[in-house]
């Protein structure tokens, strides 16, 4: 009965949220950018006293597909709004990459209890494989793309032997170990531009050059970035479709009997290896992918891009979204790329305001910014 | 029908309507006045238009320190400028953090460089990321002057009209470098380089400046730079019997060779490069330290000619941090850009014309001319000589005098 109610509430939320982030990515002064934050904090925290949270959250549950569209359309009026402005577009474009990877990072994480330390490793691995692969082949850059991700994924099969034979924190020293190693070989390969890191040729599909600003008429010069920002939104989505549909499947289940007690799961003749590797493989190549968009966006590489800090800060966006909750991701990707960014202003304290930030939300909200809730296997479906 | 509106509401409604009219009435008219007194004391205030300039460095992170001296500087030179009664403009400078990661690099770039306001920048401390980021500036107009990244790619790698560097680069200083000790006498060399673009840098540099010489190389060993134990390396140099070890990277490294050398009894002389040029190299050696030459672009800030008015302007502003090895130079590139602006206007095509035709200009790290990669050709190199616990520059040294004698010297 409260349904339709609710989903106005929902949809006042996502007119709200749009016009919140497109004030705060438009916002310059310093005293604006920290009212805004101290703002949001008070909006989150009347929202959950007066229970409009709950009910914003039972919008989504149970209309799902209309939210869920209504969100797009709100991207859509942030992209368009933003449309001639390059530098604001780099950042969105940024975040749906992160945004990418890091939903690629839950399905190991969040789903299936796969610890990896190495995301930004297999970040550079597609990063690398754009960049080489653009420069000496003509390839189509939506096929690089493609390539980063299996070569992210191929490269991460090799690193699964050692980790299926160890678990938990000694899974995690293997990965620790690898984030280490691939920065390291980078540094000393000459053919992949050693430390000083290489360049990457933009994207090019029939002629249409990634890298112009596109002019329509003469009156209208949209920014370049446009069409980054319009192949992360679409890879965004893809995957935020294929974690969603991944969960409420069979393979979701698997997943989750895996990392909930491998014991348990194995005496129900679950076999943790598959699953492991699947999930593995699956977020790998979703890292990849997004990789070889961001080297082809950015123009340039080198290996202090994909260090263990940059691993460490990828697995903060998942923890800080709440495990295995794609909203929250979302949420969070868009904190932690455009706050440190936001913060500019303050310069060289502004890693330290970033800080209290995040610990702050950890300490309010310890399952994340939205905890995943419940399994639904239907849209809509309320046990 | 007409008087039927005249009951006592319609007339009280009447009255309200009269006094609110009265009200908006008089606060318009004091708004107005309020405006117009505000904006001309605006008006009087701002009679200067505002400009606005960048600067880029790393100001979180490992090398932070250097970023925000460099930071420090090129406020003073703007700060200086706004309290000049002459200056045409007014200039708002904008510093952002670029970590030394090129992502954020190419980021904060664009971010510069797509700000229509801003009209020129001086960016730029760590290599990999100025190289990263020249694309950017190319792309979108933006001129800009190299402060402190040192790899010759910068400029030498492309042949964009919008880059310009004041500082020298690792061809100048190994060049400088390899003339010097051939010339004392030395003939055999085993080079160390740690893996990083610095070092690789280092190494490649002063190779072929050697080859010129009558000086030649017995082996060279590339380390990276968490190496802790170099007793291998060390091992097979002291068996090559070189007159001197050269060393490419940075203080930690170095402080460990140097005194892994002692401990296995290699007397050889030790060179190094402005990356080992710190306190912290003197105070991690003690009496070790002595003896070892080291290179560095500019002279030492009392030399500069207007070193001693620079110390003392940064005193005077109170700024906490000190303006470290490259701050002079954020300064003078800062204060070229302003003195372009003057001349043209604020106008990127005509500061990028007027910058590229930069000749023979006074500054206070020495006289700067662009070729027509928009590198500074008067790089003043300074050799220096560890003597005591202190950098003595050569000429002043008892080594340079000839009191004293390096090792590895026949």
């Amino acid at each position: 009965m409260d349904t339709s109610k609710d989903m106005l509430i929902g949809l006042v939320a996502i007119v709200l949220g749009s016009i919140f982030t497109i004030t705060f990515i438009a916002i310059e002064s310093e005293t604006g950018i920290i009212g805004l934050i101290a703002l949001s904090g008070a909006a989150v925290v009347l929202a959950s006293r007066t229970g409009i949270s709950e009910r914003i959250s039972n919008a989504f549950s149970s209309n799902e597909s209309m939210m869920n569209s209504a969100v797009l359309v709100a991207v859509l009026v942030i992209i368009f709004w933003f449309r001639e402005d390059h530098f604001s577009l780099l950042m969105i474009a940024t975040v749906m990459l992160y945004l990418t990877a890091c939903l690629g990072l839950n399905i190991q994480l969040g789903y299936t209890g796969v610890v990896n330390f190495s995301g930004a490793a297999f970040f550079g691995i597609g990063c690398y494989t754009a960049a080489v692969l653009n420069q000496n082949t003509g390839l189509s850059p939506l096929i690089v793309l493609v390539i980063g991700g299996i070569m992210a994924a191929l490269i991460g099969s090799i690193l699964i032997l050692p980790m299926l034979r160890t678990r938990g924190h000694y899974a995690a020293v293997v990965t620790i170990a690898f984030a280490i190693l691939f920065k390291t070989f980078l540094e000393v390969n000459d053919t992949l531009g050693g430390a000083q890191g290489l360049k990457v040729p933009g994207m090019e599909i029939l002629g249409w050059d990634f890298n112009s600003n596109i002019e329509i008429g003469d009156e209208i010069e949209l920014s370049f970035y446009l069409n980054y920002v319009a192949i992360a939104l679409v890879l965004s989505v893809l995957a935020f479709i294929l974690m969603r549909r991944v969960e409420r499947s069979w393979i979701g289940l698997n997943l989750d009997a895996v990392r909930l007690d491998e014991t348990v799961a194995a005496c129900f003749g679950i076999s943790i290896k598959r699953w492991k590797v699947t999930a593995f493989t699956m977020g790998n190549f979703l890292i990849g992918m997004s990789g070889a968009v961001f080297a082809m966006m950015l123009g340039f590489i080198a290996p202090s891009n994909f260090a263990f800090s940059d691993s460490l800060m990828l697995l903060s966006i998942v923890l800080l979204g709440g495990m295995g909750s794609p909203w929250g991701t979302v949420v969070a990707a868009g904190l932690v790329i455009l706050l440190p960014e936001k913060l500019q202003v303050i310069q060289e304290y502004r890693f330290l305001l970033f800080a209290v930030v995040v610990i702050l939300i950890l300490v309010f909200k310890p399952q994340g910014l939205l905890p995943r809730g419940l399994r639904a296997y239907i849209p809509g479906w309320r046990g | 029908m007409a008087t039927s509106t005249n009951t006592p509401q319609t007339f009280k409604f009447y009255r309200e309507l009269y006094i609110l009219k009265k009200v908006i009435q008089k606060s318009v008219v004091s708004a107005i006045a309020l405006t117009m007194v505000l904006s001309a004391g605006i008006g009087l205030a701002q009679a200067k238009e505002k400009v606005k300039v960048t600067f880029i460095a790393p100001l979180t992170g490992g090398v932070s320190a250097n970023g925000i001296g460099g930071r420090n500087s090129a406020d003073l030179a703007v700060q200086l400028r706004n309290a000049d009664a002459n200056a045409k403009y007014e200039y708002e400078l904008v510093a952002l953090d670029s970590e030394c990661k090129p992502n954020v690099g190419v980021q904060v770039a664009t971010k510069a460089a797509a700000d229509k306001k801003i009209i020129g920048g001086v960016t730029h401390y760590c290599s990999a990321v100025a190289i990263g980021a020249v694309d950017v500036y190319k792309k979108f107009g933006l001129p800009v002057i190299v402060w402190a990244a040192v790899l010759p790619d910068v400029t030498y790698g492309n042949k964009y009209k919008e880059v310009h560097r004041v500082n020298g680069t690792m061809i100048n200083q190994n060049d400088t470098a390899a003339n010097f000790m051939a010339g004392l006498g030395y003939k055999k060399w085993v080079v160390i380089h740690d893996t990083t673009d610095y070092g690789k840098g280092h190494n490649k540099y002063f190779s072929e400046a050697l080859a010129k010489t009558d000086g030649k190389i017995l082996a060279t060993f590339g380390v990276t730079s968490e190496q802790q134990d170099f007793t291998a390396e060390l091992t097979k140099a002291k068996s090559l019997n070189p007159d001197v070890i050269y060393f490419g990277g940075l203080t930690p490294i170095g402080v460990r060779i140097r005194s892994q050398m002692e401990k296995l009894g290699l007397k050889a002389g030790f060179q190094g490069t402005s990356g080992i040029m710190s306190e912290a190299y003197l105070k991690g050696l003690g009496p070790l330290s002595e003896g070892t030459v080291a290179f560095r672009e500019g002279a030492p800030i009392d030399k500069l000619p207007g070193g001693a008015m620079f110390v003392k302007k940064y005193k005077e502003q109170g700024y906490s941090e000190n303006p470290e090895a490259y701050g002079p130079f954020a300064f003078a590139a800062m204060n070229l850009l302003l003195d372009t602006i003057e001349k043209v206007g604020p106008d990127r095509k005509k500061v990028r014309k007027a910058l590229n035709k930069t000749a023979d200009r006074d500054s206070i790290v020495g006289k700067i001319t662009f070729d027509e990669y928009g590198q500074n050709t008067v790089a003043a190199i300074t050799k220096y000589v560890a003597q005591d616990g202190k950098w003595a520059v050569w000429e002043d040294s008892e080594y340079g005098s000839g009191k004293r004698k390096l090792t590895g010297l026949k």
